[in-house]
């Protein structure tokens, strides 16, 4: 019995602790994506702000020095002197007096270390473009920066800049490849407000930045390839590969794509440096290492996972010893419910073995009393022969008439015990029409009055007239008849009998009281058991079934009998029935 | 000579018409200067709209769509001729005040010693690039002695410019002739001691034009001449 019952009760801890586990696996673990969505979020956000700031701070570099070399050569595009030999008719005069204004601005010799700042304003070379466009030779190429003659022809441009226009060139130099910014620069006659010609100023760039591994890197696009200078040719080959895609139309620019590289992802972009310029376009190139980002992206990961997992282990701890707890009731519970079953069972048990009993002792009843009947029967008439002969001597004749006085008693006996008997079988269905009780209490009052007694009994009623019950008018007959009877039998000489009834709701309640002998307290609540008769009842006649049947058929009416009252001067019974629906009719007429 | 040539036909004849006394005088050429002389003076059409008066010869060389010229407008008016060398090199003078030449417009005789002192505080630095004379006084400050000069020895339109100040432009006309004069603002000019002779006039305008005339002087007479 037991070991069902810790089954279940352990099989519901285990469905509590899964239970409970989901749902805290499922919140913890919704809770966390959603913290990590955030956080990763964050980072994400972090990461473009920083990309963004390098951009812009090498954008802003960039400007920089693109403005200060502007500024550079619009100071000298303006010089009297120069203006002087393209005005007053002396070219010859162009290269020597440019030598003369532009000597601090020429770098003498790019030394290597030189100080980036002086390099920034440092010219690596310069040339005059005439009218056309086209590179007005120097007379000696020292005055102005020695150049390779197809150097040289790069400068040249369609027609005059309208305004400063850039460009950018490599150049080949003993270990790498340098670039250069050229600024062209118009110079405008301050008598014809022409552009008559222009200043083409050429500036070494400084190498890309190479400091650590999470800056940015930048490098040069020009005429199809990738300058990266500082960095390992094998890089520059692989970062021109997946560059060359990006690199947008002209007047364009593109950031934020990712690209690969080997195993390393940057985020890129590439932007047009000179917009507006004859001069082919070039474009500066920055890579940012995702390494960094990835890296702390997956670090952030493992720490939520690592997270999820303690947050799973200690739920899974907390939800056992709580499942436990909340399971203990249950099991009592369970366990108390087995007991519970097992004596119902027991019960049910004994209860059928009673309700077998009771069918028994009731078939046995029914068939004693029919047994009993015919033997009863056939001994009244064999003793109403023998009173029949005229020859007998009264003290027989009066023995004779004792005895089947007796067979009279027997039968009522073996009918009661019939009716009880099919009560008991639940056999007995009555069928219930009103019946007008105060009709027939009077009648059986009047067969009372009619008896021949010693007692003298006072009988009084109050009844109200045409009290109509639910009843079969042979059992309530049998009922009230019953009561009258005890109340007559147990009633003092010259006692009284009182009968009253009354309309409560639904129900007719009826009193029969007499006077007499208390009943017992002790006795009171078995005097509706079958053969129980009261103790001072030696010397009075019955037979012990009476209240029983009385009380059988009454509830078999839907009604109850019960004890009222009994003390020293008053014995009173209640009846309870259900009154008859007699309104109806009435209210039908 | 770049700005020399002239691009108006001299067909204005009113001059002759005025002064025909003189004609035959003036046929004979190779005459023996007179101390004396004849007058040659007229009317040079200026433009009228910058016509404003000039004060100590306080003029400013403008460029006007490449063309140079002086502001409020005056020309040049000068007696071409084969005239003599000068005796003993002429001096001329050009200052620099107020961040300004002054005069802004010199002609002068071939061989003449122009110089060039600096009246302002600041430095300035004389230089020319023209075919005409080419220098470069280098920078110099008030009161540098010797004063700096140059010797202009061809016939021509120098332009002078300042190192320092991009702005200050001059213009030194260097003529083969003693008789040249810068005209009032109304254009009006008299040249005087001119002697008797057949002479081709020229009015210096602005660095594109130079006007000319043919006129004939006579001893004591005055010779009229407008350019217009």
């Amino acid at each position: 019995m037991n070991a069902p019952a810790s089954a279940r009760a352990s099989a519901f801890r285990v469905q509590l602790l899964v239970a409970m586990m989901v749902l805290v696996v499922a919140v913890a673990g919704l809770a966390l994506l959603f913290a990590q969505h955030n956080v990763a979020e964050t980072v994400r956000q972090d990461f473009e702000r920083r990309f963004a700031g390098e951009i812009a701070a090498v954008r802003e570099v960039q400007a920089i020095r693109h403005e200060a070399q502007a500024e550079r050569c619009r100071v000298l595009a303006r010089k009297p002197r120069i203006h002087a030999a393209l005005e007053d008719d002396a070219r010859d005069l162009l290269y020597p007096s440019a030598r003369d204004e532009l000597g601090d601005l020429l770098a003498p010799n790019p030394v290597a270390g030189d100080a980036a700042d002086r390099q920034l304003f440092e010219a690596r070379f310069y040339r005059f473009l005439d009218v056309t466009g086209a590179v007005i030779r120097p007379p000696d190429a020292t005055l102005a920066g020695i150049m390779a003659p197809a150097e040289e022809q790069r400068l040249a441009l369609r027609g005059q800049p309208r305004s400063v226009e850039s460009g950018f060139f490599a150049r080949t130099v003993a270990n790498g490849t340098e670039v250069d910014e050229v600024i062209a620069m118009p110079v405008v006659s301050t008598e014809t407000h022409e552009v008559i010609a222009s200043l083409v100023l050429g500036f070494r760039q400084l190498p890309a930045r190479m400091n650590d591994e999470t800056a940015i890197r930048t490098g040069w696009w020009i005429d199809g390839h990738l300058l990266f200078t500082g960095y390992p040719e094998a890089m520059r080959e692989a970062a021109e590969k997946v560059v060359a895609p990006l690199v947008p139309e002209a007047g364009q620019s593109t950031d934020g794509t990712v690209v690969r590289i080997g195993d390393d992802s940057f985020l890129s972009f590439c932007e047009l440096l000179n917009p507006h310029s004859g001069y082919p376009p070039a474009y500066l190139v920055g890579l940012y290492p995702l390494a960094d980002a990835q890296a702390r992206q997956r670090a952030l990961l493992w720490e939520f996972v690592g997270a999820g997992l303690l947050l799973v282990l200690g739920a899974y701890g907390i939800v056992r010893v709580l499942s436990a707890r909340l399971s203990r009731p249950v099991a009592e519970l369970a366990e108390d419910s087995e007991q519970e079953r097992a004596q119902r069972k027991q019960a049910e048990h004994a209860l059928g073995q009673t309700s077998a009993e009771l069918q028994r002792s009731a078939r046995f009843s029914a068939d004693a009393s029919h047994q009993l009947k015919t033997p009863v029967t056939v001994l009244r008439a064999g003793l109403e022969e023998l009173l029949a002969d005229n020859q007998l001597a009264p003290e027989i004749r009066e023995e004779l008439s004792t005895l089947v006085h007796q067979t009279f008693r027997l039968t009522n006996v073996i009918e009661d015990l019939l009716l009880l008997s099919r009560l008991d079988a639940g056999r007995l269905q009555l069928d219930l029409v009103p019946v007008n009780l105060t009709h027939l209490l009077d009648g059986l009052r009047d067969d009372l009055d009619a008896l021949p007694d010693a007692k003298e009994l006072l009988i009084e009623s109050d009844l109200p007239p045409d009290l109509n019950i639910l009843g079969e008018r042979r059992y309530t007959s049998l009922i009230l008849q019953n009561l009258l009877e005890n109340a007559r039998k147990y009633n003092l000489p010259g006692g009284r009998i009182r009968m009253a009834a009354r309309e409560d709701e639904e129900w007719c309640v009826l009193t029969i009281g007499n006077t007499g002998r208390p009943i017992d307290p002790d006795a009171q609540v078995h005097i509706f058991e079958r053969f129980h008769r009261g103790a001072a009842g030696e010397n009075i006649p019955g037979h012990g079934l009476g209240l029983n049947l009385a009380r059988e058929l009454a509830r078999l009416h839907g009604g109850d009998l019960v004890l009222r009252t009994s003390d020293q001067e008053w014995t009173e019974f209640e009846i309870r029935f259900r009154l008859a629906p007699h309104e109806i009719p009435r209210a039908a007429s | 000579m770049k700005a020399a040539g002239s691009r108006r036909v001299p067909g204005d004849l009113s001059a002759l018409r005025l002064a025909p006394a003189f004609v035959l005088v003036a046929l004979l050429s190779g005459v023996p200067r007179a101390i004396f002389g004849a007058d040659i003076e007229g009317q040079v059409l200026l433009s009228p709209n910058r016509r404003m008066p000039v004060v100590n010869r306080r003029y400013e060389i403008v460029a006007n769509e490449g063309v140079l010229s002086t502001s409020p407008p005056l020309a040049v008016v000068y007696v071409e001729g084969d005239w003599p060398a000068p005796e003993g090199p002429p001096r001329a003078e050009m200052a620099q005040k107020d961040m300004n030449f002054l005069p802004a417009l010199l002609p002068v005789q071939v061989g003449t010693r122009v110089e060039f002192p600096n009246e302002d505080e600041q430095y300035h630095n004389i230089f020319s690039f023209s075919p005409a004379k080419r220098f470069d006084l280098g920078r110099y400050r008030k009161d540098e002695k010797p004063v700096p000069s140059v010797v202009f020895d061809r016939p021509g339109m120098v332009v002078l410019r300042c190192d320092i100040h991009e702005h200050m432009r001059a213009i030194i006309l260097v003529l083969a002739t003693p008789h040249f004069v810068v005209t009032e603002p109304d254009g009006r000019f008299h040249l005087g001691h001119v002697p008797p002779g057949r002479y081709v006039v020229k009015a210096w305008i602005d660095s594109r034009t130079t006007l000319q005339r043919t006129v004939e002087v006579s001893e004591g007479g005055t010779a009229r001449v407008d350019f217009r």
